[in-house]
Order: structure tokens, then C-alpha cells, then sequence
């Protein structure tokens, strides 16, 4: 990369979070760590003050939230329902219970629930009173896909977002992108351009040093294995994940192409 | 959804033998700037803690502080801006250095990541990675700066720096404030 560029990194998200931009413009930068600071405190599972944590404990009321949290809850259960539940938001329950996420609150929480128990109104969301809702990699993605936007509203020509290895790309450069393989070996999947790429891993010994955990009331999650998918948007492809390390392997690719994503195998060394 | 679903680009190399890799984000200079714009000048006020402060200042945080800290006064005409702080984590798989902006009540204003340094698929103790990188001196299997690998997945936990800045918060507490 000739092009001067200017790169910014700050823990966000749980994970850092690089902000690069081509030129150099604090103020683009600003605006997008703002807003990606925004939409993680208000969809943050382990902040009991979140807008996330009011939903969760409001026991089947109606409550006002703002427009990034509805978008989120509007899409989160717009791919549930479209991937036939291989996506869902709704296992904080089920989450709570293995330890992977807090309990705020003594009341009953059952380990997940469906789509329809999802209900929004204008700015008014309703969720059922004992389900806990997860909105945790579709949010970051979320996230990423608004801070895009910050720098492209800035007048930023050409720049990247990477949100603790949920990345997207704008403009015209081509990000290259690399993979920790099961064996450890960094693998080079190619470049992206005015995409997004997102990556779920599920390790049969549970892994300390990248916690993150798929579970499903479903289905068997797979034992091992990495998912990595491409799309337009980094919500989408960071939804998506969830959906190839859940779907059979028969239809895993066909699955992840009719929501609108790519699905890139895992590789092994010869 | 826009046009059809994008796909990776092919791109040179297949694939990175490297075992960590190093970026340096700001100068100390440049992060005292962009945190303090108006600043006209910045004071070094190095700590030497005594063996009660840090006491102190590990039952506030619950993490250990060092005998040392690079502060610094920010400062414009004669009256404090602000403190600019200079602290490193040091984790099994990774090594941070950053500046953390504090108003002289000690609230946080601003943080930026100095120096990001990441091991990948094995462990480090703080001595060795001193060693790596005393000197900048780039080893083999270091790449350091430019075309640093965005890897996908592999997602860090920032608890270390989180950590840091909750300690660096006491500190603050049982030092700093009182020479504002």
C-alpha cells in the first residue's frame, strides 16, 4: 500500500479495534470509534445499565430504546427467522447457564425462546419476560458496518474496520486477509474489497485465549471447527458464522449463499 | 443486500511463517498531542511509588502496580490540563503499550494503543518479550509495521488493558490527586 494511511487502535467490543483510513483524519476516526463506542454500550450483555440489559429484565413490558438497538433486535430476528433458527439471538439463557455470560437479575430465565417472542413497535420493544436476549457478534458487526459509515460520511475515501477479526473494507483498496488455521499455520484467504469477512471458530478444548462460544437448543454444535464467511456487511457475514458452524455440512455453503454470504472452507496443510 | 455476494481476491502470499508481529500506532509525542491539543507543554512527572501507595493502589484495582510510571503534566499557562499516562500490559499472547488521558479529577478522556505486540500459537513471559523487543531489533520470525496481517476470527479479549486502566484509575486516587 503506497497511499499514506492512518491507523488508530482502542479496546471496544471486548477485543480491540483498528480503525485505518486512507489520508489522515482524526476527525473521521473520532466519529467512528464514537459510534461504534455508542452501539456497544448500549447492546453490551455484561453492562447491567446497557439499553441490552433493560430489555432483558423487563419483564415482558413494553420499554423505549433507541434506533441502533432496534435495528440490531430488527435484524438479529429477521435472520433467525430466516435461517430457521441456526441464528439465535435468544440463547442468553442457555449462555448464563454454562457461565459464559452474567446474571443480572435472580428472576427465572429460560435457556432460549423464538423469533416471535420478539415484538417491536415503532420505538417500543417487548420481549418475553424469562428469555435473555444475545445480541453480542451481531452487534460488534453492527457496529463495524455504522463506523463505515461515520468515515464514509466524513468524506474518507478509502478505509477499514477491524473489530477483533470481524473485518469490512471501503474504497477502493483491497484488504488482504489472514487465518489461523487449526494447526496454528496463518493461511492468506486473499483480499477484500468493499466487503466484509467474519470468522467463528468452535474448539473441542475450549480455547482461554479466544473465548467465544456457539451454542444452539437445536441442534449438536459442531466439535471443531473454523467458519469463515464474506458479505456486504459485517453484521450479516458475523450472523452468518453462527449459521455455518450450526448447519449440516451437506448444506452448509448452499445455506450461508441463500442469506447472502460466502462461505470459505477451512483449510488444511497438505 | 447489493449486487451480488462479494468474493476474496486473490492475493499474494498463500500464507505468513511468522510467530508474532508488532504495529506501533502513536509516538508518545504524537498521542500527548492528539489527547492535550491545546497543551503548550508537557511535564514529566515519573513516579517512583512506595511500597505503600502500591498497596493501595492494588487493594482500589485489584492488580499489581509497579515501582514506576511515566507521567507527565499537561499543561497551559501554568495550569493543569490534564495527566498523560504511559503504561504497558503484559499478557501470556500479547504486550500493549498505551497512553491513557486523564482531567485532572481523574476521569478518563481519551485512550490510544501505542504499540500493539501479539504472539501467536505460543506463550511469552515479560522478560522475553523485553528481549524481542529492546532495541526494535526485528527477528526472524517478527514482522514488524508495515503489512501487518489482519487476521479474521482470533478474537483478543482487551480484559488486560481494561485492567490497566481501572489500576491506572487508583493511581490516580492515591496519587495524582493530590497534586493537581
Amino acid at each position: 500500500m503506497n497511499a499514506q494511511v492512518m491507523r488508530r487502535l482502542r479496546p471496544l467490543f471486548g477485543t480491540y479495534v483498528e480503525v485505518g483510513v486512507t489520508g489522515a483524519d482524526n476527525d473521521a476516526i473520532e466519529s467512528a470509534f464514537d459510534v461504534m463506542t455508542i452501539v456497544h454500550r448500549e447492546m453490551s450483555f455484561h453492562d447491567a445499565t446497557s439499553e441490552l440489559s433493560r430489555i432483558n429484565r423487563a419483564q415482558g413490558e413494553w420499554i423505549r430504546v433507541s434506533l441502533h438497538t432496534r435495528r440490531v433486535l430488527r435484524l438479529a430476528r429477521a435472520m433467525m427467522r430466516a435461517s430457521e433458527g441456526l441464528f439465535d439471538c435468544t440463547v442468553g439463557g442457555e449462555l448464563i447457564e454454562r457461565g459464559c455470560l452474567p446474571q443480572h437479575d435472580s428472576s427465572p430465565h429460560a435457556r432460549s425462546g423464538a423469533a416471535n417472542d420478539i415484538e417491536i413497535n415503532g420505538s417500543l420493544v417487548r420481549v418475553r419476560g424469562d428469555i435473555r436476549i444475545t445480541l453480542d457478534g451481531i452487534a460488534k458487526g453492527y457496529g463495524i458496518d455504522m463506523g463505515i459509515r461515520a468515515l464514509r460520511r466524513c468524506g474518507v475515501s478509502a478505509g477499514w474496520i477491524n473489530a477483533g477479526g470481524d473485518l469490512r473494507a471501503f474504497g477502493e483498496i483491497a484488504l488482504p486477509v489472514y487465518r489461523r488455521e487449526s494447526d496454528g499455520a496463518l493461511s492468506g484467504l486473499g483480499g477484500i474489497k468493499d466487503a466484509a469477512v467474519a470468522t467463528s471458530a468452535t474448539h473441542a478444548s475450549g480455547a482461554e485465549r479466544y473465548p467465544g462460544v456457539i451454542v444452539s437448543s437445536q441442534r449438536d454444535v459442531p466439535k471443531q471447527g473454523i467458519w469463515t464467511v464474506v458479505a456486504h456487511t459485517a453484521w450479516r457475514a458475523d450472523a452468518l458464522t453462527k449459521v455455518a458452524a450450526l448447519a449440516g455440512s451437506a448444506d452448509r455453503s448452499s445455506i450461508v449463499q441463500r442469506l447472502g454470504g460466502r462461505l470459505v472452507e477451512e483449510r488444511v496443510a497438505a | 443486500m447489493r449486487g451480488p455476494i462479494p468474493a476474496l481476491i486473490a492475493l499474494v502470499p498463500a500464507s505468513l511463517a511468522i510467530n508474532a508481529f508488532a504495529a506501533e500506532y502513536l509516538t508518545i509525542p504524537q498521542a500527548q498531542k492528539a489527547m492535550f491539543p491545546t497543551a503548550e507543554r508537557f511535564i514529566d512527572a515519573q513516579l517512583s511509588l512506595t511500597d505503600e501507595q502500591r498497596k493501595k493502589i492494588k487493594e482500589l484495582s485489584g492488580t499489581r502496580q509497579r515501582e514506576t510510571q511515566q507521567v507527565w503534566r499537561a499543561e497551559k499557562g501554568g495550569e493543569l490540563l490534564g495527566w498523560f499516562i504511559v503504561d504497558d500490559v503484559v499478557g501470556k499472547h500479547e504486550f500493549i503499550t498505551y497512553a491513557l488521558a486523564l482531567t485532572p479529577d481523574g476521569a478518563v478522556n481519551a485512550l490510544d494503543i501505542l504499540v500493539y505486540r501479539e504472539t501467536y500459537g505460543y506463550q511469552i513471559r515479560e522478560s522475553q518479550w523485553r528481549d524481542h523487543f529492546r532495541g526494535r531489533t526485528v527477528a526472524d520470525s517478527f514482522k514488524l509495521d508495515d503489512g501487518i496481517p489482519n487476521i479474521t476470527g482470533a478474537t483478543l479479549s482487551c480484559r488486560n488493558v481494561s485492567n490497566g486502566v481501572k489500576r491506572l484509575l487508583a493511581l490516580h486516587q492515591v496519587v495524582l490527586r493530590a497534586h493537581a
